[in-house]
């Protein structure tokens, strides 16, 4: 019995291994989308994140760039953003569709600038979700997990989003849209992995402690039928408090993006902060 | 192992035992069926009767742990159920033993067996000896000494509590808190509160198989101890008093603090429960007994015999838990892969 369950574990392991690992090796590399000009990133590192980005490519339709330097030629983050997507020509389809995350290590900000239907599907609210896990990383100096980080909240925003078929012009996006690619897609995000771990957890405890037997006498099982009697029963009113706290004002939370247009006169969406 | 009682049947002189299910004895031979007190018929001398069936009492004492036990001239124990030595000595019983009453067995070992069966099999993590058949046979009636307590309770709580009101308005959200003194003075009166007089079993899993339905409960009578075998009590009613004012000092005050309704939040601050006018008869509990050893540790379940409730511990192997979560992970992780995939 006990080694039945170690080689189960055993087996286990492996064929999470296995499929992790044969998601990576599909594609060959070649590094477009991954522009660090302060080497923060090893080369394979670098190699990693452009086979993550394009695989995002071919599922979604969408361009990723991950841009890291410190000078911004006078811009602000949200300009040179826009501009380094708009003037490197990068985008699918007609929208130029695709997401750009600046880390300027000039004045220590980032930027996530979002162009075509990701403007739709990267709401303001969403694009502060993702900062909000990106910025911790990044205040840790670990660009090569900020990045990742990126790469698996786009692909998971993508993969939620039931408009994510269509861009904002109306215009269909053909999804690599086969059973088995959306299987992998859905096995290898760490949303399936965390809600298996959480529901295993918690039926394992309750079965642990459910091990001894239940008390099911309560405080009238001995008690003679009608013997209760209460003498004193006094509520006395001491005194009361009231406490008035602000509520805050949740603007973001409407679902909609707010677009500005850049310098090539295209529109773009995103935000960023400092880190 | 065998427990094995030999009444002599009125009619044809075989052996007659004691039928749970029927609640009366039959004869194993001619298969009459008998009522007490046609078993009892011949002696007619109560007094008499009681003192002649003590002297046919045997003890079984067990050396390695101390245990006894106590059964009648035709009912032997080949094993001590506490720590399963076989090395057991039997001797004359001499001294005193006159329960006043008794709580017959309603479940016949058969059905103990399938409880325990049932139960033990829902425990995926116990080691898998637990599950043992031939364990499982050795399972044994046994009546436990109990003391039932009759006692008045008198109890006074006092404390604070708030009652909590949140709403908004524009763009505030106000909370109002109002705290109250409660003071809360009673009375109740508690009958047949047990207390089991056995320090070999675990008083925690013992409450876990009250209670007993005392509608059924008997005079004392030396028949029902035929096939099963009986404990003397080693904690005395002075000692299982202070179990029993503790628990009903808690029964009290958890009645008292039940009238306290309507409010958020109920802190006791001052309590003072008084028990009283207590009393107290020597009872027997029908328990059926399954002793297990694992890695030199004795684990006990116990079975109410007349209700069938169950308890005890299971030891708890970690490498079936982990085992049994990462299994479980995995099914569950690919259902969401394949499932999920599938509504996209």
């Amino acid at each position: 019995m006990l080694y039945l369950f170690k080689k189960l574990g055993i087996i286990i392991f492996s064929f999470i291994l296995i499929f992790l690992s044969s998601s990576q090796v599909l594609y060959a590399y070649e590094s477009n989308n991954v522009i660090d000009h302060l080497n923060f990133l090893t080369e394979e590192e670098v190699e990693e994140l452009q086979d993550l980005i394009d695989e995002v490519k071919e599922d979604y339709r969408l361009e990723l760039v991950i841009v890291i330097t410190d000078d911004t030629q006078g811009k602000s983050s949200r300009d040179f953003a826009d501009d380094y997507y708009d003037y490197n020509g990068y985008g699918v389809g007609s929208d130029k569709s695709g997401l750009l995350m600046l880390i300027n290590m000039d004045k220590r900000e980032v930027w996530i600038s979002t162009t075509g239907k990701a403007i739709d599907i990267f709401t303001d609210a969403k694009i502060d979700k993702m900062l909000d896990m990106i910025k911790p990383f990044l205040s840790d100096g670990d660009y090569y997990t900020a990045s990742k980080t990126f790469i698996d909240y786009t692909r998971m925003y993508s993969r939620n989003d039931s408009s994510s078929g269509y861009s904002s012009s109306g215009s269909t996006v053909i999804k690599d849209n086969s059973y088995m690619h959306r299987v992998r897609s859905y096995l290898s995000s760490p949303m399936t992995l965390l809600i298996a771990f959480v529901i295993a957890l918690v039926v394992t405890l309750v079965i642990r402690f459910s091990s001894k037997g239940s008390v099911t006498v309560d405080s009238r099982t001995y008690e003679e039928t009608g013997a209760f009697r209460l003498n004193i029963n006094q509520d006395i009113f001491l005194r009361e408090i009231t406490t008035k706290e602000r509520i805050r004002s949740d603007t973001h939370s409407g679902g909609g993006s707010s677009t500005h247009i850049g310098s090539s006169g295209r529109s773009h969406g995103g935000g960023g902060r400092s880190f | 192992m065998s427990l094995v009682k030999e009444y002599r049947c009125p009619n044809c002189g075989a052996g007659v035992q004691f039928e749970p299910i029927l609640q009366n004895w039959r004869c194993s031979f001619c298969n009459s069926e008998f009522d007490k007190s046609q078993l009892t018929m011949p002696l007619e001398e109560s007094q008499e009767e009681s003192e002649k069936v003590a002297e046919n009492l045997n003890v079984y004492s067990c050396p390695s742990c101390g245990a006894q036990l106590i059964a009648d001239e035709t009912t032997s124990a080949t094993f001590c159920l506490y720590c399963r030595s076989h090395n057991i000595i039997k001797d004359r019983f001499s001294g005193k033993f006159k329960p006043d009453q008794l709580v017959p067995f309603r479940i016949t070992k058969e059905q103990a067996k399938d409880i325990y069966t049932k139960w033990i099999k829902k425990k995926i993590f116990a080691p898998s000896i637990f599950k043992n058949k031939e364990e499982i046979d050795k399972i044994t009636g046994v009546y436990v000494p109990y003391w039932l307590f009759d006692c008045n309770a008198q109890g006074y709580i006092e404390g604070t509590a708030t009652r909590v009101r949140t709403w908004t308005s524009g763009d505030y959200r106000y909370t109002n808190t109002k705290y109250y003194r409660i003071v809360r003075s009673g009375s109740s009166r508690y009958s047949r509160v047990p207390v089991d007089g056995s320090k070999k079993l675990d008083d925690n899993l013992m409450y876990m198989i009250e209670p007993y339905d005392y509608a059924h409960m008997k005079d004392f009578s030396m028949e029902y101890l035929s096939g099963f075998l009986a404990e003397k009590y080693d904690v005395d009613a002075g000692e299982a008093e202070k179990g029993m004012r503790q628990k009903v000092e808690k029964y009290l005050e958890n009645r008292l603090k039940e009238t306290v309704i309507g409010y958020s939040s109920f802190n006791v601050t001052q309590k003072s429960i008084d028990v009283h006018d207590t009393s107290c008869k020597y009872a027997m509990m029908p328990v059926y007994l399954i002793n297990n050893t694992y890695k030199d540790k004795d684990h006990l379940f116990i079975i109410n015999g007349q209700t069938g409730k169950i308890s005890g511990e299971t030891p708890l192997s970690l490498v079936n838990q982990i085992a049994f979560g990462l299994g479980l992970m995995l099914i569950i992780w690919l259902l969401i892969g394949f499932g999920g995939a599938l509504f996209v």
